[in-house]
């Protein structure tokens, strides 16, 4: 099989394929394409890889399973030579390696595929795909375009994609963006392709299209490596399974021979009851009522369509659909960051339409918003202030003009303590925590604060099960106490176990309220697409598309 | 404001219309520049294009930093430092003389792009090792320039103004100089529009064609990706400002021997914000190389309009008249402005942070 050799020009010469080592050297089987031996990965006061083992046969796909912080990243960065480990070896096809880069990686057949993907929007498919290193014409002096657009067609033939090279970025949609980052590791002649978190952005149509995808790369000789915190996918895709926890792997396993609470009890290092729990209870009056409510977006593009819905004490309100659909500039609408151009927003009996984001907050609207960093805090912050953002003027906190410090602390403490926030310290800078534990922070804080209502948008995203499970867990039980809340996920599994009613977001409209029972996960799927359930003809075939 | 927005979104339109048609789009341009020609008088057109020298080299220089991700605003200072070095070198030299078989007025032109470039290196220590804010860093060039250049001068020439030196000459084109219509305008002109039109040609060149300009461009857009691709974002953005000092260098320096013949330091010296005005020519151009060399025209057009209308001796203030470039950037600005910054413009990249 011949690889591509695209001309570099910094001098190193042309990535080759890598070599086929048949020797094998001190009894290291030659089948495995990454042996990772004995890794450990300390950083200042924790030790994110502890003696792991990882063994990656040619030719399938491996699934690296673990909760957030449990090293999988971590570990992948060592392979792609982003760091050097402690202890331990790496070797790739029988050999043993030493990288100092992650260019020492991609020359040793390793690409990865960022869960961010690393893309220029403005520039062409093709563009990115070489970016770094294009081919060039006339002793250097122009790139050249018709090799590296060969290049890319072969690729793409090669591998079955549908891919146009000279389509831009930004135009198109985030499955087709991932094939580019996949395409854009071949071009550079990886064998390995590790891909973290792949399935994050995808729809459940792109997913079972990247499995496709996954499928033929291996049929073709390809090996990869895939991270993931999802039971579904590891069991659906990969053909072995290593599950890290707490930096240590706890084991390797064959998919076919284990079931998903069994895996998620070795991944979190106990019991986990998968499905939440969301038993009918008796609803109350409408708390939240929005009528025919229009929004703009920031370029003046109407991206919200006349939106009806009603909210109901004991309630959730689920609202699915593919990011980007209007649910962001909906949320914002009736949180009170963004006028409506048209339409009503009601709240606990008064119009609130025109109400500041303050008198919402102080009339116990609680709002988890998309971006936590954005958003959610402040991250120079530490915990403590952090923890009275948006009751900095209640009188629990504060009197005239003075924050009453002790108690936020206090209260921040109980927020760590509740929601187990780790570290354990409130000091700390919001920056320096994970993700996920940024996450729990402010589901923390903005559940404490008493709400009638709540607002959550994607709040378990990036979250790993466990906490996943006690975020559930708390809605529910506001949800029994009989708090409305209106929740936005693009997790079909999330949305459609916590939902009382669910309804379908596609370019600023509802496509469709519904029972989630009701409905299956495929018919989700496309009504996220953009089909009616009368299966009406979709009307915008590419809802990646750029308008 | 409904007008202007009416208005805008037409000329939106139009433009849309425009790209949808590159063919028509060209000979009507053609058509545009031909009418422009036949209506306005060969010493206007002159002063036009001799004028549009440290705008358009200025305009370009800064797309390539800008376009890398870091946004020079001291292109401004870039432009004071070199003219002002140039005509001192050849005014140190001797006028009219030359230097080891080298005209002296090119010895001005080499040294004046090595101070800019000098500058810009300056520029670029702060901002990409020390992660100064790009503005402030660009307003401290500017502002240093216009204190140093008239100090040098004070001490040089005892007054905040040069000598004068004599200009360059006009360099006849044999043949292309004939042609019709363009023939006197562009090829029996002045060394410094010869390499202000070469320069716009070649700075396109380089943006969309070569390895270089795609990596500024991705460097300006995604550094993060750039780095993953094993190239070095630092680098790439060096080379961008270092290049963006050529460029207003070759503006400022041929500006002042070509043009000039003189540096005049008073109130904001001869250059009186120029290179402020090739920051608006260059949005305006979305980035454009050769886009930036026609918005130059533009306001060098408008600046040699007022000129002539100063002297024709109107009964209007001159001070108002001479506003008429600075107001007209704003009106085209506010007009036509649908330019697409780079999304890290302006934002430090480091290497190995989240």
């Amino acid at each position: 099989m011949s690889e591509p050799e695209p001309g570099t020009t910094d001098g190193t010469g042309p990535t080759a394929a890598v070599e086929t080592n048949t020797a094998a050297l001190d009894g290291t089987n030659s089948d495995l394409a990454v042996h990772l031996d004995g890794i450990t990965k300390r950083f200042p006061g924790v030790v994110a890889n502890d003696d792991v083992d990882l063994r990656v046969e040619r030719g399938t796909v491996h699934a690296l399973l673990g909760e957030n912080g449990a090293g999988k990243t971590t570990l992948m960065n060592v392979l792609y030579g982003l760091y050097r480990p402690d202890e331990g070896r790496v070797v790739i096809d029988g050999e043993e390696r030493t990288f100092d880069s992650p260019r020492d990686a991609i020359d040793a057949g390793i690409g990865m595929i960022h869960q961010h993907f690393m893309l220029v929007d403005p520039m062409t498919v093709a563009e990115n795909i070489a970016l770094g290193n294009e081919p060039t014409k006339w002793f250097g002096m122009a790139v050249d375009r018709d090799r590296i657009d060969r290049e890319v067609r072969d690729l793409c033939d090669r591998y079955g994609f549908e891919v146009d090279p000279d389509a831009t970025v930004e135009n198109v949609s985030v499955g087709v963006q991932q094939r580019v980052e996949i395409l854009k590791a071949l071009f550079r002649g990886a064998d390995v392709l590790i891909l973290d978190e792949p399935t994050a952005v995808l729809t459940p149509q792109e997913v079972e299209g990247l499995y496709d995808v996954l499928e033929e790369l291996t049929a073709q000789g390809k090996t990869i490596i895939f991270i993931t915190h999802k039971l579904e996918e590891a069991t659906h895709a990969a053909d072995a399974i290593t599950v890290l926890r707490d930096g240590e792997s706890v084991g390797t396993v064959d998919p076919d021979r284990t079931d998903r609470e069994a895996l998620a009890e070795r991944m979190v290092g106990r019991e986990v009851i998968l499905e939440a729990d969301s038993d009918p209870v008796e609803t109350g009056d409408t708390v939240l009522s929005t009528r025919d409510v229009t929004v703009e977006d920031d370029r003046g593009v109407e991206v919200v369509s006349g939106i009806d819905l009603d909210v109901r004490a004991g309630e959730i309100l689920g609202i699915a659909g593919v990011d980007g659909n209007g649910q962001a500039e909906l949320i914002e609408a009736i949180t009170g960051l963004r006028l409506p151009d048209e339409g009503r927003i009601n709240y606990a009996g008064d119009d609130i339409t025109t109400w500041s984001r303050r008198r919402r907050i102080e009339n116990g609207m609680a709002y988890i918003p998309e971006d936590r960093q954005e958003r959610g805090l402040v991250m120079p912050f530490d915990l403590v202030e952090n923890g009275v953002l948006g009751s900095q003027r209640s009188g629990r906190f504060a009197s005239g003009g003075r924050i009453d410090w002790p108690g936020v602390r206090d209260h921040a403490e109980e927020i760590i303590e509740t929601y187990d926030v780790r570290p354990p310290d409130a000091n700390a800078d919001a920056r320096s925590f994970s993700g996920g534990n940024q996450q729990k922070f402010i589901v923390g804080r903005e559940f404490e604060r008493d709400p009638s209502l709540v607002v959550a948008t994607h709040p378990t995203r990036g979250v790993d099960i466990g906490s996943t499970e006690f975020i559930h867990d708390r809605l529910l039980e506001l949800r029994r106490e009989g708090v409305a809340v209106l929740l936005v996920s693009s997790k079909l599994d999330e949305i459609r176990s916590l939902s009382d009613r669910l309804a379908v977001m596609y370019e600023g409209e509802f496509i469709d309220v519904t029972d989630p029972d009701a409905v299956t996960e495929e018919e989700l799927g496309l009504r996220m697409a953009g089909q009616r359930p009368d299966g009406e003809a979709d009307r915008h075939p590419n809802p990646g598309e750029s308008r | 404001m409904t007008e202007v927005t009416t208005m805008r979104n037409s000329l939106h339109r139009a433009r849309a219309a425009l790209e949808q048609r590159p063919l028509a789009a060209a000979v009507g341009g053609v058509a545009a520049v031909l009418v422009v020609l036949w209506a306005t008088p060969a010493s206007w057109q002159t002063s036009t294009l001799r004028f549009a020298v440290p705008i358009a080299l200025a305009a370009i220089g800064g797309i390539f930093a800008e376009k890398s991700g870091v946004i020079n605003i001291g292109i401004e200072g870039l432009l004071i430092v070199s003219a002002f070095s140039a005509i001192v070198v050849v005014d140190w030299l001797g006028d009219g003389g030359a230097t080891a078989g080298v005209p002296n007025l090119w010895w001005g032109m080499l040294i004046g792009v090595l101070v800019s470039v000098l500058f810009a290196l300056l520029f670029a220590i702060v901002c990409l090792e020390f992660e100064a804010d790009q503005i402030i860093a660009g307003l401290a060039v500017w502002l240093i320039s216009l204190g140093l250049a008239p100090f040098a001068s004070r001490i040089l020439f005892d007054s905040p103004n040069t000598a004068n030196i004599t200009r360059f000459e006009n360099v006849t084109v044999p043949v292309l100089s004939e042609l019709p219509v363009v023939g006197y305008l562009l090829f029996d002109t002045e060394p410094q529009v010869y390499i202000m039109l070469a320069g716009a040609v070649a700075g396109w060149y380089l943006l969309s064609r070569t390895t270089f300009g795609r990596w500024v461009v991705a460097s300006g857009e995604n550094p993060k990706a750039l780095d993953t691709a094993g190239v070095d974002v630092r680098k790439v953005r060096y080379a961008a400002v270092l290049l963006s000092g050529v460029f207003a260098g070759l503006g400022g320096a041929g500006f002042g021997l070509g043009t000039l013949g003189t540096f005049a330091g008073t109130g904001d010296t001869v250059i009186n914000g120029r290179g402020f005005i090739a920051i608006a020519t260059y949005l305006l151009a979305n980035y454009h190389p050769i886009g930036a060399l026609l918005g130059s025209f533009l306001f060098a057009g408008l600046n040699s309009m007022q000129s002539g209308l100063q002297a024709a001796g109107y009964a209007i203030p001159t001070e108002l008249i001479r506003t008429i470039p600075h107001m007209s950037v704003i009106v085209v600005l506010v007009l036509v402005g649908r330019t697409r910054l780079p999304d890290a413009a302006g934002d430090h990249y480091e290497s190995g942070e989240d």
